[in-house]
């Protein structure tokens, strides 16, 4: 079952979305690594720009089914963290002043949305309401994906970090990505404050959840709620930490990486130990569903 | 292919043609290119005129009347330098017409220039452009050429890596600064040793933006000469440890028998750094840092061996972007001087 919308059902226009992204990924790419050109912000913003508002329309037609956010099974999951980090690079980005953060950023949409489009198991057919009458549940699961989507751009500045500073150690700085990488001082203080972002976001979301988990106890799965918690945490020592300088840079961009994989692993497995049909009665399944 | 002639043309005396004694011979100072000049706006067959006299090149692009030949052209020079004509020809480029828009778009973007892809370049030739305007010596054909070859020339070093990359020492060692601190007004930087080498690239940092230095040496007096000279902090070489967590950027070149930056002082001072990166360049030899310094994280050391190597690779990779460059130069040459072409027809009649 899909929602036409404009002609178009709402997963055509993902995939349209995801042509462009692969488009601005593969033409950035050729354009930095072949012509030796900076991929000037303008062009790859209009383009990922471009592919963003093609996701949101198929999102948008997914999300008119429910009533709601498109965030009841982990095809929409991943489009939604998608469509946040690159609403971050597009709304956010250009203060950073990071020329190859759209190319990142159009590559990192690309694999995970294509990704989502080919496991087709991702996009079990849930089609009913999914957050009840609450929309501070909804809220709190569009939060929680949001600031998945801040750290996915976070894990990408940390391996432009990594890239950046391997080529300086290594002396390896004639050619390839250095010259178009941002500055090993810059790019820490871009980490910084996305790690920072990422972490209030997701505080917000979980201190929402929390108010319902408190209500309703069965309403979330242990495994859910461990997951979750490990998250935060990780994420709460790794800002810790390198606020009072004792994580050293190279370390921090390398926890950034471990833990953004680590989060999405464990979506996975919250997700699959989810029941998919389960009583709608209580909040508990699809909420489980809906964050991690 | 060869061209027939052009009214638009250009004489170059240059490093491809004419060794360094003969380009010696054939410099100007201002007052001769004045005379010069003042020689080509009698000549009633030169319409238009403009000199480019660097210190490694002399080129006059002129514009004739209709039947003029070049000759008039290199009889007003020769008499300019009190030479043979002759003589003159065996040392000297002449192109015309399109070739000659071409070769001032290599010139400008610094294909043709000693060490390729040098930007300087191309201020000179704004810098004789603005000349030749001011004095009324330049017209139609002359200001269309030079307009529309800079915005060649541009597009040639914004789009091809002809001007990338540094190829001396210490403009290696600033760039990789800024790819270390990004803007290096908040970077210090420490001078250990007052050798040329270090106060070469002290002005290179200070030229990129770099405010707070420091200068120092085995002795007091010396170490606030040329901190007076250079513009910085005096320091002693005795007291490194205490002020060295206060310094970004450290250039070394001190005469010294055992390295003056150990791996144990930047262990000490690590702590005291805040995790913010160490850039050590060692211009010494022998060397004045050791190896095992870089093994921390956020401490880049490079010796004068590494920065030559850069050096050496970037000269290399301009050379190989020529081809691109001159493929364009080529296509934009060939835009302009068809432009050009059509509006004196359309001007005839």
């Amino acid at each position: 079952m899909s929602n036409i919308l404009f002609g178009l059902a709402d997963k055509q226009w993902i995939w349209v979305a995801t042509v462009v992204f692969a488009s601005t990924f593969v033409l950035g790419s050729y354009s930095a690594l072949k012509l030796r050109r900076k991929t000037g912000r303008p062009y790859i913003l209009g383009l990922v720009t471009f592919g963003w508002v093609l996701q949101t329309i198929g999102l948008y037609a997914r999300g008119l089914q429910y009533g709601g956010c498109p965030l009841s099974n982990q095809f929409e999951l991943v489009q939604f963290m998608v469509w946040s980090a690159i609403a971050i690079y597009i709304f956010v980005g250009p203060a950073f002043r990071v020329s190859l953060l759209g190319v990142f950023t159009s590559g990192f949409a690309c694999i995970f949305s294509i990704l989502s489009l080919v496991l087709q198991h991702w996009d079990n057919p849930s089609r009913e309401p999914i957050f009840g009458d609450s929309p501070w549940i909804e809220t709190h699961a569009a939060l929680a994906l949001f600031s998945y989507g801040v750290f996915g751009v976070l894990t990408l500045t940390s391996a432009m970090y990594l890239l950046q500073s391997r080529s300086l150690k290594t002396k390896n700085v004639v050619g390839g990505l250095f010259p178009f990488l941002p500055s090993i001082v810059e790019l820490v203080s871009i980490n910084r404050r996305l790690l920072l972002m990422g972490f209030v976001i997701l505080t917000v979301s979980l201190a929402i959840g929390y108010k319902y988990f408190i209500q309703d106890l069965d309403s979330v799965l242990t495994i859910k709620l461990a997951a979750t918690i490990a998250v935060w945490l990780a994420y709460a020592a790794t800002l810790l930490l390198r606020q009072k300088f004792s994580l050293s840079t190279k370390k921090f961009a390398w926890a950034c990486i471990g833990i953004f994989v680590a989060a999405l692993l464990s979506l996975a497995a919250v997700n699959r130990s989810t029941q998919p049909n389960g009583s709608h009665a209580s909040l508990a399944t699809e909420h489980s569903q809906d964050a991690p | 292919m060869s061209r027939e002639h052009d009214s638009f043309s250009v004489i170059s005396i240059n490093h491809e043609v004419a060794p360094l004694e003969v380009r010696e011979r054939y410099s100007m100072d201002d007052t001769k290119v004045g005379a010069l000049y003042a020689n080509l706006r009698a000549n009633s067959q030169i319409s238009e005129s403009l000199v480019l006299n660097t210190c490694n090149r002399f080129e006059l692009y002129t514009e004739t009347g209709e039947h003029a030949s070049e000759q008039c052209v290199l009889e007003t020079l020769a008499k300019a330098y009190q030479v043979d004509i002759e003589d003159l020809k065996a040392h000297l480029h002449l192109r015309s017409g399109r070739d000659a828009v071409q070769h001032l778009i290599e010139v400008a973007a610094g294909l043709r220039s000693q060490i390729t892809g040098e930007a300087e370049i191309f201020g000179q030739v704004k810098a004789a452009y603005a000349v030749s305007q001011d004095h009324g010596y330049a017209g139609k054909t002359i200001n269309r050429v030079f307009q529309k070859g800079f915005q060649a020339a541009k597009l040639i070093r914004n789009t091809t890596p002809v001007g990338q990359g540094q190829i001396n020492i210490a403009n290696v060692a600033v760039d990789l600064a800024g790819k270390i601190f990004g803007d290096l007004n908040a970077a210090a930087a420490l001078s250990l040793g007052t050798g040329e080498i270090g106060e070469k690239t002290v002005k290179a940092l200070r030229s990129r933006g770099a405010e707070t230095f420091g200068v120092a040496s085995r002795s007091q007096k010396r170490a606030e000469e040329v901190a007076r000279e250079w513009g910085g902090i005096p320091r002693l070489l005795q007291d490194l440890e205490m002020y060295l967590p206060e310094y970004d950027i450290v250039i070394a070149s001190v005469g010294a028998d055992e390295a003056v930056i150990t791996r144990q002082i930047i262990k000490r001072c690590f702590a005291r750094r805040k995790g913010r990166p160490l850039f050590l360049i060692d211009l010494g030899l022998p060397r004045n840092i050791e190896k095992g310094c870089e093994d921390f994280d956020n401490v880049f050391l490079y010796n004068l061996d590494d920065l030559a190597t850069i050096a050496d690779e970037n000269l290399a990779q301009r050379k190989q972007a020529v081809v691109d460059a001159r493929t364009i130069a080529e296509q934009k040459s060939e835009f302009i001087w068809n432009a050009i072409v059509k509006r004196r027809e359309h001007e005839k009649g």
